[in-house]
């Protein structure tokens, strides 16, 4: 019960921070976001980056003189990371894998819930974690869809529901809304009020949807050939704004 | 037994003799045969001072491959992999468009923190100043620190499918270009 405290505390703390990001630039220590596809991530003074075979921690806290703090010698085929409160969430081909960066200059790997092998981005809160598995002859033979695991205690990220999507790739949240882009079949808006049962409200057919960023009020999102904008004031029905062409 | 010995020797010389079949054509597109030239890509090298420069160009730059997005107060970031990071004022998202190129020869990832842009350019950590975009430059690097970042940068491999000279991991690739090459390898 400690612990969920705790981690409401840093959730609570990395949202007001969220909301500097997108406000204020000004500011030396904001950070921006990246899509859900990403191999890096900062977090406080510290990159966090993963190739397939390593986690690196360097220490930004001097950004003219930035210092390798460590290397993991895990291997997990490693894809993507991100970031939510004092936990790194890494998605591999073979699972999902959850480090504490609790002590921010060593990860520690707390948690970790395998699946088949398959290429799988993901987001958190710090209730639910949300992967998309993406089953191809390069990715592995899992079933495509959306994966949602219980991560309140991390240690033991729990499968809570399986939907299964064709092509699912990048995703991210805002709120109540989770938006997962489908490839050609286009951008899928999920309401996760309840957040173990996301529940389909819309599917956009916009273009091949491959990543998005949820910034504010805004959807970015990458399509094949470009990137498309949603106002999302109302967070389950993105309203198209522009379209940046190559 | 003289006999059955020679027939012994004879028909695992036929088995073997089945199984060495000169390969003077490929038997399909996978064939591998370095001593047939065929029409395809060629590395392009550059020296890892010249390939590993930073600039920045006030101008749209062709999208050549698709990479990750990342979101910075009024600035949207897209990976080219391998060539570098396009630049999008965001200003007014309803008019949003491209403005400028961050030339990042081998680069695949990237964040940012405070004025500064964290990106890889091959197998080296760069830091990028990009507090004013008139004066985009280098401001710190961390070499090698990510081996795999170079061996396996999406500059590495050609822009199509088809074959392709295999370039030399010494050297730094920074392009491709159409030549008459060594059936080698085969991207798909």
């Amino acid at each position: 019960m400690r612990i969920l405290y705790y981690v409401y505390i840093v959730a609570f703390v990395a949202l007001v921070s969220c909301e500097k990001a997108v406000e204020s630039t000004s500011l030396a220590s904001t950070t921006g976001k990246g899509g859900s596809l990403t191999r890096f991530t900062i977090a406080g003074n510290y990159l966090y980056a993963v190739d397939a075979h390593f986690l690196y921690t360097i220490n930004i806290t001097d950004p003219a003189h930035p210092v390798k703090a460590g290397q993991s010698d895990l291997n997990f085929d490693m894809e993507t990371i991100y970031n939510y409160g004092s936990y790194l969430f890494v998605g591999s081909r073979t699972g999902l894998y959850i480090y504490s960066i609790s002590t921010p200059s060593s990860p520690r790997l707390v948690g970790e819930a395998k699946h088949a092998r398959s290429c799988d981005p993901v987001v958190a809160n710090d209730t639910a974690s949300y992967t998309t598995l993406f089953g191809s002859s390069t990715c592995g033979p899992a079933t495509s869809g959306l994966y949602v695991h219980d991560v309140r205690n991390v240690q033991t990220p729990f499968l809570k529901k399986t939907i299964p999507l064709n092509n699912p790739i990048g995703l991210g949240m805002a709120d109540s809304a989770l938006y997962v882009c489908c490839g050609s079949e286009g951008l899928k808006v999920f309401s996760i009020k309840d957040a173990y049962n996301p529940v389909l409200i819309q599917t956009k057919p916009d273009g091949h949807f491959v990543d998005l960023i949820p910034y504010g009020d805004l959807l970015i999102c990458r399509v094949n050939n470009g990137l498309k904008l949603y106002d999302i004031s109302n967070r389950l029905a993105p309203l198209f704004i522009k379209e940046v062409t190559n | 037994m003289l006999m059955r010995k020679a027939l012994l020797f004879l028909s695992v010389a036929i088995v073997l003799f089945a199984c060495f079949k000169p390969i003077r054509e490929p038997r399909d597109p996978n064939g591998y045969n370095p001593a047939i030239k065929v029409w395809g890509y060629k590395p392009v090298y550059s020296t890892e001072t010249l390939a590993k420069t930073i600039a920045y160009i006030p101008a749209v730059e062709p999208v050549i491959r698709e990479g990750n997005i990342y979101a910075f107060g009024n600035y949207i970031f897209q990976i080219d992999p391998g060539a570098g990071i396009h630049v999008i004022d965001n200003t007014t998202p309803a008019s949003a468009k491209r403005i400028g190129f961050i030339r990042v020869r081998g680069c695949s990832q990237m964040s940012i923190k405070g004025d500064k842009l964290y990106t890889n350019s091959y197998n080296d950590l760069v830091i990028v100043d990009f507090t004013d975009l008139s004066n985009v430059r280098e401001h710190s690097r961390v070499k090698n620190i990510f081996p795999e970042f170079r061996e396996y940068s999406p500059i590495a491999f050609p822009p199509d499918k088809g074959w392709y000279k295999c370039p030399s991991m010494d050297s730094l690739v920074i392009g491709w270009v159409m030549d008459s090459i060594p059936q080698q390898c085969y991207y798909q």
